[in-house]
């Protein structure tokens, strides 16, 4: 079955599914996969920190980094998945032209993904991550392949 | 550059479709604060596809009124005729910026619900920094992008060149200019002046890539500006280019925005968008 994450939001899935999410631009596509157990998620934040909007926070976890990443871990543990057997994906934190600190949402989302990351002692496998480029996944839970799509070119990570 | 495209793209925008004479008339009676509800009927009373979409807006989720609104009349003094005439505006710009946008890759609806986005977090932000803009915001930042509408053929044809290494650094809106001698935001503000738009509007559309370049600066410009880098960073319509855009310091630091504020629209601006963009849609 195909499932699309819209942005903000995270969907998980298991053996034939396929998971896709589009148009990432400075949000952070996180692919989560667990080979033996065949369960994956993908997550698509916008912003680094909840504490920006706690009401929205607690409607939709799936928003922030900070509250979507532990989410998309828990539901994959309730599939069955296991922490030490998950491999790790990153897309998206992209940026605009320039070199405005206000305008690195990308980068930020990126730095709180490594710190909830390395916190709890989880390596990223691989990644395609900064630039201009507005990118779309195709996460493919039966193998775990994770395929990107910018400007018409795809290629695997 | 090539001349020859650029006479092209000229008469392309002489031949653009026009807005509904009505449509106009709101506008020019939006800015007058004189204005009463009885005029406002006046003019929709004898459009009779702009009733019935009022009609189905007012009704809509996104008002959340508690009861069925049946005329225009009703209608004008449940949300103000302000919001309504937004709103009218808004849904003769969705049959216009609905339709799929070669060259920039944006399928059927998606410039429609960038534009859209763009409005509300236009809306959020001067709310937030409380900066003294008309509501005329709003109808601009939803035609901001209409010149891609006319310019996305041309981007296509010459998508080879365009996805060459050497512009890859340079704002899209300058490698628009270098191989046309025109760009999208020019393009559409001389739509905007055929339809005999405020001039207001028209700098806003103009400039909104490059606000330090106006002639006169002003908030207007500089909210439309940064609410489109926003809703792009966030993938709010977000076409072929990316975020190949170079959003201005100055802009920001003109209207008073820092990060916080920044993140703040971003999250609110999501969900508005996301209802306003189907409730609005024409006909739908």
């Amino acid at each position: 079955m195909n499932h699309v994450v819209a942005v903000g939001d995270m969907k998980t899935g298991c053996r034939d599914d396929m998971i896709v999410t589009h148009a990432l631009g400075s949000c952070l596509g996180l692919m989560v996969y667990d080979p033996a157990a065949q369960v994956g998620g993908l997550l698509h934040a916008m912003l680094p920190l909840s504490k920006i909007n706690l009401q929205k926070a607690s409607e939709n976890p799936f928003m922030f980094v900070d509250t979507g990443v532990p989410e998309l871990f828990r539901q994959l543990y309730e599939l069955g998945g296991q922490k030490s057997r998950m491999v790790i994906k990153v897309a998206g934190c992209g940026q605009p032209l320039g070199n405005s600190e206000m305008f690195k949402i990308g980068e930020r989302n990126y730095t709180i993904l490594k710190k909830l990351l390395w916190k709890n002692n989880i390596m990223i496998e691989a990644e395609d991550v900064g630039g201009v480029a507005s990118r779309t996944v195709y996460f493919d839970l039966s193998t775990g392949q994770v395929t990107i799509s910018s400007k018409g070119v795809k290629k695997e990570l | 550059m090539n001349q020859n495209e650029l006479k092209l793209i000229l008469e392309d925008v002489k031949s653009f479709p026009s807005m509904p004479a009505a449509a106009l008339k709101l506008l020019t009676l939006l800015k007058d604060e004189n204005t009463t509800n009885a005029q406002i009927e006046q003019i929709l009373r004898y459009e009779p596809g702009l009733t019935a979409n009022i009609l189905k807006l007012t009704n809509s989720a996104y008002f959340g009124l508690p009861t069925k609104i049946g005329s225009v009349r009703q209608a004008v003094l449940m949300i103000g005729w302000k919001k309504l005439t937004q709103i009218v505006l808004a849904s003769c710009v969705s049959a216009i910026v609905d339709k799929p946008v070669q060259g920039y890759d944006l399928s059927a609806g998606e410039l429609w619900r960038h534009s859209v986005a763009v409005s509300v977090a236009s809306e959020i932000l001067v709310k937030e920094l409380k900066l003294p803009v008309s509501d005329e915001v709003f109808t601009a930042a939803l035609l901001h992008d209409v010149g891609k509408m006319v310019l996305g053929r041309y981007v296509k044809e010459d998508i080879a060149v365009i996805d060459g290494e050497d512009m890859q650094d340079m704002p899209f809106e300058q490698v628009e200019r270098s191989m046309f001698g025109i760009d999208h935001a020019e393009i559409g503000a001389n739509i905007l002046k055929r339809w005999l738009f405020p001039p207001g509007m028209i700098s806003a559309v103009r400039w909104h890539h490059d606000p330090d370049a106006a002639p006169k600066s002003n908030h207007m410009i500089d909210v439309v500006h940064v609410a489109d880098v926003l809703c792009l960073m966030s993938g709010l319509g977000i076409g072929r280019e990316g975020l190949q855009y170079r959003p201005s310091p100055a802009a920001c630091e003109r209207i008073g925005m820092n990060e916080q504020h920044l993140e703040k629209v971003v999250s609110q601006t999501l969900q508005w968008a996301n209802d306003l963009a189907a409730s609005l849609q024409a006909d739908s």
